[in-house]
């Protein structure tokens, strides 16, 4: 397996968003995370491109992505008053389309900062 | 939070002389803030770093961050909002009363110094943590730091910043503020957006059981929320993304799992001072991102009729 070394990666465990991360990693895991502290070293090496969770879980059951989302998307549209909440570790490309939903249903919206 | 006085991480690290950390532990939990933005930075016009510095901690008890600080200030817990207020009258010399400073748990002695020493920065800065804004007046208190930095103004260049936690949270502000105007507690349900935190922020919109249908992304409220509120999101159908198995996926109707941000999905991410950077995953994930299946979803219900001009009663019986 290949050692691939990048270099100015971005931490995004704290607020600090630190973007000078020295990252060594091969296909399945990163196993050095220089210049970062000890709370983004556990997050960096903490996550693996391991397959370790089914694609999906529908009431508990193992089920396909496509199944999933089809049932996701009933529910939300079924609701009266849907709930969009989070959107805390995740892109800001990601929180554009949570909006774009949100506004489709007309949801509720709301973050972390809201506690 | 618009119109603050504030300003990015570089300037605090090129000009910044004096720099107040309130109420939140940067050793702890930002423990790169000091050495990477604020502390120990060298720059061109403090060019001696550490020592053309000055540090002061206010907190209610003596944290691992205290020791980086050339003073310390212990408030007593939940007179934050009252050290503040004292603060804002005495940089313009109204007069307060002992009693009311010993309120706080400090001397007027020690205040009087401390605003000389604010007065006398060329750029001060004040960081806040939720030990300021989630403690009792919650954003009050960040109200009158914000106001207290605005006012120094009139003396000296002061600018505040809260210390954001985690991950991309200051990125979800700024999209919900640049998408709906609001950064969060938005409702749109009558078809654009409304603001009102108490009514439509999470914890009391699930503790009132005002929601049938959750859809919870990037975050573990079934880990952190108070039990009313877990129990309602395990009563109705609740839809969860994140790359873990989590304690909200156990109590949900629909998890499914996504390549962790920055890990092994690409994008964006906003630093606490606003400045979005870009993410460089090192993995590559067999799962899919957050952002492809919230699409898939949204283009999904989509192709659904429209709930707007199906059901217009809300908009009719308000006239
Ligand atoms: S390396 Fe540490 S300080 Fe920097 S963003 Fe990650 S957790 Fe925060």
């Amino acid at each position: 397996m290949e050692l691939k070394v990048i270099e100015n990666a971005t931490c995004t465990f704290c607020g600090c968003v630190c973007d000078d991360i020295e990252l060594h990693a091969d296909d399945v895991r990163i196993h050095q995370a220089k210049k970062a502290c000890v709370l983004g070293k556990s997050w960096f090496l903490n996550h693996t491109a391991e397959k370790k969770y089914p694609d999906a879980l529908i009431d508990g059951q193992p089920a396909s992505l496509d199944e999933a989302i089809e049932v996701a998307a009933n529910h939300l549209y079924e609701a009266d008053m849907p709930l969009v909440y989070g959107m805390s570790n995740t892109t800001c490309e990601a929180q554009k389309e949570c909006v774009a939903m949100a506004d489709l249903l007309g949801a509720l919206l709301d973050s972390h900062t809201s506690l | 939070m618009g119109g603050k006085v504030t300003c990015t991480l570089g300037e605090v690290k090129n000009r910044a002389d004096f720099i107040v950390y309130w109420g939140g532990n940067p050793a702890e939990c930002h423990p790169r803030h000091f050495t990477k933005y604020t502390l120990m930075q060298k720059s061109k016009f403090l060019p001696r770093g550490r020592k053309d510095r000055t540090v002061v901690l206010v907190d209610i008890r003596e944290t691992k961050s205290a020791k980086a600080a050339d003073h310390f200030l212990q408030v007593r817990p939940g007179k934050d909002f009252e050290l503040l207020t004292i603060l804002r009258a005495l940089i313009k010399d109204q007069k307060v009363s002992e009693e009311q400073v010993a309120e706080t748990g400090l001397s007027l002695e020690v205040l009087k110094d401390l605003i000389e020493k604010m007065k006398a920065a060329k750029f001060g800065v004040m960081f806040f943590g939720m030990g300021l804004s989630m403690t009792r007046g919650k954003h009050m208190n960040a109200a009158a730091l914000l106001t207290l930095a605005a006012e120094m103004n009139a003396f000296t260049k002061f600018v505040a910043m809260p210390m954001r936690g985690h991950g991309n949270v200051t990125g979800a502000d700024v999209i919900m503020r640049w998408q709906t105007g609001y950064p969060f507690g938005i409702s749109l349900n009558r078809g654009y957006p409304r603001y009102n935190p108490g009514e439509f922020s999470t914890v009391d919109v699930l503790v009132r059981g005002d929601t049938d249908c959750a859809f919870i992304i990037g975050a573990d409220p079934g880990a952190t929320m108070p039990k009313p509120a877990i129990d309602h999101l395990a009563k109705v159908p609740t839809i969860v993304l994140d790359p873990h198995v989590t304690h909200t996926s156990r109590l949900s109707r629909v998890h499914i799992t996504t390549a962790p941000a920055g890990i092994a999905a690409p994008g964006t991410g906003y630093r606490m001072d606003e400045v979005p950077m870009p993410l460089k995953p090192a993995l590559q994930s067999p799962y899919p991102s957050d952002e492809e299946v919230v699409r898939r979803i949204r283009e999904t219900i989509a192709l659904r009729p429209d709930w707007m001009t199906n059901q217009p009663q809300m908009i009719e019986a308000q006239i």
